[in-house]
């Protein structure tokens, strides 16, 4: 059994990846470039971390492999795609509510900077 | 041979140490990402290229212990079941061989006298049936968590 748990907080790769692969599907690259612009180069993936989290994904049932494409930005390599199943949308949506659970509390306790809250 | 086609060669050997399932299905993707990643990077040579190479050797070699690890305690795991199902398996069979030595000393006991014994024996035969079968399907088993080890064993290897 996949060692990534679906039930509760997410890791900060597992979340990017699901965010990333929520509207469409994309290869490996397409990810990391992807998360990258998300999260305004806060978030930095290496191959390492990112083939180990669609790793321990697929096994969880959160994402699938797709078949190989071509991608026509980059070169006539096919390369092999992942999108988000049914059961990666739901872990998606209860984290992000979470997340929302998290944000009314501190507003709640006038603990989000003005700047940041407006 | 010019600095991308080197550090590509030596990318891959790096990918050879991660575990053989792992890397029969990651690998060729792995180099391709570095690949972009090297061709994203190829007008910044000299300004931060190298330790950019150097963050991905050591970002992926962390990903190797990582996998390993996995592998590792899976592994574990998996020796762990196998001792349980041998254990079942030897218990049922001692219960079965002991209820079948209560039964047939029962009927050496009961024989000549005319004593009914069904009312003991039928329940001893029907535990006695159950044990064999608890010892069949604990032997299954292990036979399956011992394959799984030694697939887990290849791993670690390979």
């Amino acid at each position: 059994m996949a060692s990534t748990r679906t039930d509760g907080p997410l890791t900060p790769a597992v979340l990017h990846i699901l965010l990333v692969l929520s509207t469409q599907e994309r290869h490996g690259y397409g990810i990391m470039k992807q998360v990258e612009s998300d999260s305004e180069g806060k978030v930095r993936m290496g191959p390492g971390t990112l083939y180990g989290s669609i790793r321990r994904m697929t096994e969880a049932g959160l994402i699938r492999e797709s078949d190989k494409k071509i991608d026509p930005n980059l070169d006539d390599e096919r390369r092999v795609y992942y999108g988000i199943t049914a059961l990666g949308q739901q872990t998606l949506a209860a984290e992000l509510q979470r997340y929302r659970q998290v944000v009314a509390v501190a507003h709640e306790r006038s603990l989000i900077p003005k700047a940041m809250g407006a | 041979m010019d600095g991308q086609t080197r550090y590509r060669r030596w990318y891959r050997r790096l990918l050879g140490l991660y575990p053989r399932p792992y890397r029969e299905r990651f690998a060729d993707s792995m180099e391709q990402t570095f690949t972009d990643l090297c061709r994203e990077r190829a007008g910044t040579e000299g300004r931060g290229h190298g330790a950019f190479i150097l963050w991905i050797f050591t970002e992926t070699f962390a990903g190797i212990i990582r996998e390993r690890a996995t592998d590792l305690a899976r592994w574990t795991m998996a020796r762990k079941a196998t001792n349980v199902f041998r254990i079942v398996k030897y218990l049922a069979l001692a219960i079965g061989g002991l209820l079948v030595a209560g039964i047939a000393t029962v009927m050496v006991l009961a024989r000549g006298t005319g004593e009914d014994i069904t009312g003991v024996v039928a329940p001893a035969l029907l535990l006695t049936l159950l044990s064999v079968v608890a010892a069949a399907v604990a032997a299954i088993l292990q036979g399956a968590s011992d394959r799984r080890r030694h697939s887990a064993g290849d791993d670690l290897a390979g």
